[in-house]
Order: C-alpha cells, then sequence, then structure tokens
C-alpha cells in the first residue's frame, strides 16, 4: 500500500528549551517567532495540564491551578492548558533558521535551549486520521492536534511583509 | 566475628549517600521544622485534631492469645491503637533529587518498623498505622530525603518524575500541588491526592543545586554524578546481572 507523503519537503526544526515553559513565556516566544516571515506551522509539544483531577479519589473534581492560561499570539488568541516543553515550526525554507536562532538566543536567557532539524511533525494520516478527518483530510491539519482532542488548531494570519527589510540565508545554525 | 553491614558498594558520592541514608545509626540531618498539624493536613486522611479512627480495639484490651510471634515482636504504638492502615507517597525527581523510590524503600525498611512499602519506578507509596505514619512522615519531611522542589508528596497523578523541571525549578505536577510563592517558599494548596487545602502548607525553600548536587542518591550523567565514575558499583551491578541471568541454572560464582 502506497502512503502520500506529506509536506516532507518542507523543513522543519524543534526548539527545545531546557526547563518547561510556562504560558506567559512561550506567548513571549511566540510573539517573537510570528515576527518572521516564513514559518508555515508552528506546534506546541508538552505536558497536559488536565481540567479536572483524573485519577485517584479526587477525581472528578476541578483541577485548580494557576497554569491554565489563554495566550494571545499575534491577535489570535487560544487557550493551551499545558507546560510548554517543545516547539517545532515548518519553515518554507531553512534560510531563516539563523534569524529564529539569533531570537531564540536573544529570549532564553534564564535557562538554554537546544534546536534540532528533522522530522517532527506527522507526515503521513494514520488509521486514526482517517478516522476522524476522513479521505479527504487537509495535509495541514495532519499532525498538528491529538486526534481523540475535540479542538482544532488555530490559524494565525500574517501581516503583509512589504516594509520587512531582506531576511538573508542562515541555515549553519542547528545542533543535533 | 561481628556483622558490619555495608549498606551497598561504590566510592563515588552517590554512594556515600545512599549508605548514609540507609544507616539507622546515622542521625539525617533536618533540615526545616513542619508542624505536625501541617503534616495532617497534606496527607489528607483526617482533619487536624479529629480523632485516629480504629479497626480493631486497642491490643491490650484483646483477649490473651498463645502466638510466640506476640511475644517477639513489640507492637507499633498505631498497632497498639488499633489504627487504621493509611498511606503517603512520593515522586522523586530525576534531577539530583535527594532520595529516589528504591532508595526510599530501603532507608524505610532500616529505619522504620511496620511498614508495607511499594516502589515503582518514579514513585513508592508507604503503608502503615495511621500513627506511625505521621510520625515517619515528619522524618521523610522535615530531613535532608527531601527537597521541596524535587521531591513531592502525590497520593495519585504522579507524573513528573522524568520530565524536565519548570521554569521555576519545581518537578512537573499535573495537578499542582504546591507551587513556588513570591518569596521562594514552596507552599502546598492542595493535599496529596489534590483536594484544596483550607490554606497553605509552607514546606520551605528548595535547596540550591549544588548542595543537592553533593546529597543525591541518584546518579545522572548530565546533571550529577555519572554512574561510569563509579567502576565499584558497575562491578556490582554486573554480578547481580550476570547471577540473575543464570539463575535457572544453578548460579556459582566462579572462582577468581
Amino acid at each position: 500500500m502506497s502512503q502520500t507523503v506529506i509536506s516532507s519537503h518542507y523543513p522543519q526544526i524543534r526548539i527545545c528549551s531546557i526547563r518547561m515553559m510556562k504560558p506567559e513565556t512561550c506567548e513571549g516566544l511566540l510573539n517573537k517567532l510570528v515576527e518572521i516571515p516564513g514559518i508555515r506551522r508552528i506546534l506546541l509539544h508538552g505536558q497536559n495540564i488536565p481540567k479536572v483531577i483524573p485519577y485517584g479519589p479526587a477525581r472528578g473534581i476541578e483541577n485548580v491551578t494557576d497554569i491554565k492560561r489563554r495566550i494571545t499570539v499575534g491577535s489570535t488568541s487560544c487557550d493551551i492548558r499545558m507546560l510548554v516543553g517543545d516547539i517545532i515550526l515548518e519553515l518554507e525554507d531553512d534560510c531563516i533558521i539563523g534569524v529564529i536562532k539569533r531570537v531564540c538566543d536573544d529570549f532564553f536567557v534564564k535557562f538554554g535551549f537546544v534546536m534540532q532539524e528533522g522530522t517532527f511533525i506527522k507526515p503521513t494520516p494514520t488509521m486514526v486520521d482517517y478516522a476522524r478527518y476522513g479521505p479527504k483530510a487537509d495535509p495541514d491539519i495532519i499532525g498538528m492536534t491529538d486526534p481523540r482532542s475535540k479542538e482544532g488548531p488555530v490559524m494565525i494570519k500574517s501581516r503583509e511583509h512589504g516594509n520587512n527589510p531582506e531576511i538573508r540565508c542562515e541555515n549553519d545554525a542547528l545542533e543535533g | 566475628m561481628k556483622y558490619t553491614p555495608q549498606y551497598g558498594p561504590g566510592t563515588s558520592v552517590v554512594a556515600e549517600n545512599r549508605r548514609r541514608q540507609m544507616d539507622p545509626s546515622v542521625e539525617l540531618t533536618k533540615m526545616r521544622k513542619i508542624p505536625d498539624e501541617d503534616i495532617v493536613l497534606i496527607l489528607g486522611h483526617r482533619a487536624p485534631g479529629e480523632a485516629y479512627k480504629s479497626v480493631h480495639p486497642p491490643i491490650d484490651e484483646l483477649p490473651e492469645v498463645d502466638c510466640p510471634m506476640r511475644r517477639l515482636v513489640k507492637p507499633t504504638e498505631g498497632a497498639m491503637h488499633g489504627d487504621r492502615v493509611r498511606y503517603v507517597q512520593f515522586a522523586d525527581s530525576m534531577f539530583n533529587a535527594p532520595c529516589q523510590p528504591y532508595q526510599r524503600t530501603y532507608s524505610e525498611m532500616y529505619r522504620f518498623r511496620g511498614i508495607d512499602p511499594g516502589t515503582l519506578s518514579g514513585r513508592q507509596i508507604v503503608e502503615c498505622r495511621e500513627r506511625d505514619l505521621e510520625k515517619y512522615c515528619s522524618t521523610l519531611i522535615e530531613t535532608e530525603m527531601f527537597d521541596p522542589a524535587r521531591v513531592s508528596l502525590r497520593g495519585a497523578t504522579v507524573h513528573g518524575h522524568s520530565l524536565r523541571l519548570s521554569e521555576d525549578g519545581m518537578q512537573f505536577d499535573a495537578i499542582q500541588r504546591c507551587i513556588m510563592g513570591e518569596d521562594g517558599r514552596v507552599k502546598y494548596v492542595k493535599d496529596q491526592i489534590g483536594v484544596p487545602l483550607d490554606r497553605q502548607v509552607d514546606v520551605g525553600k528548595p535547596l540550591d543545586d549544588d548542595w543537592l548536587k553533593t546529597h543525591t542518591t541518584i546518579f545522572h550523567s548530565l546533571m550529577g554524578t555519572p554512574l561510569r565514575e563509579d567502576p565499584e558499583y558497575i562491578e556490582y551491578l554486573q554480578r547481580i546481572h550476570t547471577l540473575r541471568t543464570k539463575y535457572g541454572f544453578m548460579p556459582k560464582e566462579e572462582k577468581r
């Protein structure tokens, strides 16, 4: 059986911070990243903060924490409800990797980070995706959300980049 | 010849810390003072001041039984009063937490009486009579076996021991039982199973990284002492592995 490989020709990078990021910190970094033209998709990967206590005698009662937070990236708001460990970016081309590295270098001052290149977003639909989205699924949706989640991905609209300075091709900033 | 227990192999600081925690003749350094009432609150088994519930009458009131074990073993205080069996569970981060599940079980078996520990990779539960549990908990929380940031009491939803620490240096907890206050002190806002407390319970400031590195009982190649730096420990582990593997074939150690 042949499988259609989706968006494999787009480079992907993963930013792993040494410490798990709170939503406020993640929001700050994302707002710097979305200013960079050429990022197709952003995937946040981290540990879930459940809405209700999932196990034990207290199962079912509301999980009151100060971690849950609605963040605003660009002009779009979304609820992330997790501590973020990795930020995965899919790029139009690898010329902006150096720019992203510089943004991260300036941003991570209290703790470090590692940037890697590879394939981090699921490239092909699985059986679960087929059951959820059907045979004509949008390729850009695949791998972007947990198929069991009722929430879909959030679209962040880009501004016109007519006034932005030309970005020089820099792609020698990877580790791992 | 009088037998002297060795408690464990190794020449590294981690091995030394393990032996120190296991040896009941060593008095563990007291790092903080937590009132008994606060420990009762975190455990969540009874309200502070509430009488202990019992499952049988006090042993003194029970009829005499001709049992050699009863003559040999002195009951603990909890058993003497007929207390219920309750539990406490700890989750220890792999990032230089001062104690670890297996180490916790070894130490408790050497130091405490009347306990039933259960050991898993990232958490360790210990069951015993309620009165004894509270006494043992104060030892486990007030001494060097506890760090407010990297060790936490988690009755359920324990995930987090192998994850990266959060920004403030706390071990990840999906239901955030303890929080880092503005003053840098860790406070429990929920009991060990996640029920919100009426008031916060202060367990003190996290210990600094250098102290943790020299007092941890886990090997860690990136954050602390790598196992490969302790050849005596490796030799011991390899010997145990070999004997376990050969167990079904009548293990006999080769003569050197």
